[in-house]
């Protein structure tokens, strides 16, 4: 690299929106798991049903639109774990891309 | 069950894509601890290189086709994946598309047969809207990253992209397509809803975006998973430099100069 593409690349601002726009893409891969035969997106809405609910056998779509018969608190264990863990790691770089100027 | 990378690697007279190949090849073995086979054609000299695919298959390679700077673009033959593949669960790669995450691993947990992207978003390009393969018809599906099983399904996807590939001129005028020259992208587009009897079957959707980097994005390497990515953004008739950082997320790089420049550094 040389010199004038330095000082010109030096002068870029960081482009906040560009940066949500790529967590975003980066995390939603993370958030989605394969389990007890259907695919599954770890998301507040899907967790919140799976909690309400009450049978400890129940059919839920998966992602695809398959109805898939599965155990409700195991489903449910696996959501949160990775809803958590992801999100914890989402926020983190989030935290830290906010802070860029 | 066997599981392994494929990739195609035909070297023209500016791009070594064997070297890419390579480079991909052993961001594979690191990030997903699969094997590599590379297809190529004998004019590779692979005398020049030291890197030990798993397997290096020759074929007959079709030159019959030219990018957009008119260069000799020698992409054709991708059907050719499904008979190739040494593998029970084969991951086929382009070999500007770069590995940085275990991420990959996950088509294999899914239950499907063949799967590929049917969502891109653009680094720093948030304007950038999904491609169609021509105007008021389908969106592109892209043969960048496709995951498959040897089921009859996949094969039967392959063939018809083997037919869509040997009468391209008349799938052209068929779906009004204004590119000319021939893309996998689009023959698997074809292939595909041919095979699913003209419908859109999510369920070969790999469910996240299909990242790439525009040409005109430059990437810089700060560690071997993290990049500072700089893009020209054209506001009111100026240019306004501005960056982002990425960690740990595969991306495709279309500019191939800046890809072997980040897995040589």
């Amino acid at each position: 690299m040389d010199t004038k593409q330095l000082i010109t690349e030096a002068k870029a601002r960081f482009n906040h929106n560009s940066a949500k726009i790529y967590l975003k893409d980066k995390y939603e891969s993370k958030l989605s798991i394969a389990y007890q035969g259907g695919l599954w997106v770890a998301n507040i809405e899907l967790i919140s049903f799976l909690k309400a609910s009450t049978q400890d056998q129940i059919v839920v779509l998966d992602m695809y639109s398959n109805p898939i018969k599965v155990n409700r608190i195991e489903l449910l264990t696996k959501l949160e774990k990775t809803y958590h863990y992801v999100m914890d790691q989402w926020h983190i770089e989030w935290a830290s891309l906010e802070k860029k100027r | 069950m066997t599981r392994g990378v494929l990739l195609f690697a035909f070297n023209n007279d500016k791009v070594d894509y064997y070297a890419m190949a390579i480079a991909t090849a052993k961001r594979a073995n690191k990030f997903l601890n699969l094997p590599v086979t590379v297809v190529t054609d004998k004019t590779t000299d692979l005398s020049n290189y030291t890197y030990q695919f798993d397997n290096v298959i020759i074929v007959e390679a079709d030159r019959n086709n030219l990018n957009a700077s008119n260069e000799v673009w020698i992409n054709k033959g991708r059907f050719q994946a499904y008979s190739l593949s040494p593998y029970d669960e084969t991951l086929l790669l382009d070999t500007d598309y770069l590995i940085n995450s275990d991420t990959l691993l996950k088509p294999f947990d899914l239950y499907d047969d063949f799967m590929c992207h049917n969502r891109t978003s653009f680094l720093m390009n948030t304007l950038h809207g999904q491609e169609l393969i021509s105007e008021h018809t389908y969106p592109t599906l892209w043969a960048t990253v496709i995951y498959f099983k040897k089921t009859e399904k996949a094969k039967q996807i392959f063939e018809c992209m083997e037919m869509v590939q040997k009468n391209y001129s008349h799938y052209t005028q068929l779906y009004n397509m204004t590119v000319g020259n021939y893309r996998n992208d689009f023959s698997l587009t074809i292939a595909l809803r041919i095979v699913c009897g003209q419908t859109e079957d999510h369920i070969h959707y790999i469910p996240w975006n299909l990242v790439h980097v525009g040409k005109n994005t430059i990437v810089h390497k700060d560690t071997d998973t993290s990049y500072t990515v700089i893009y020209d953004n054209w506001q009111r008739g100026k240019i306004r430099k501005e960056y982002c950082t990425v960690s740990d997320m595969d991306f495709h790089m279309m500019n191939k100069e800046n890809f072997m420049e980040l897995v040589n550094e």
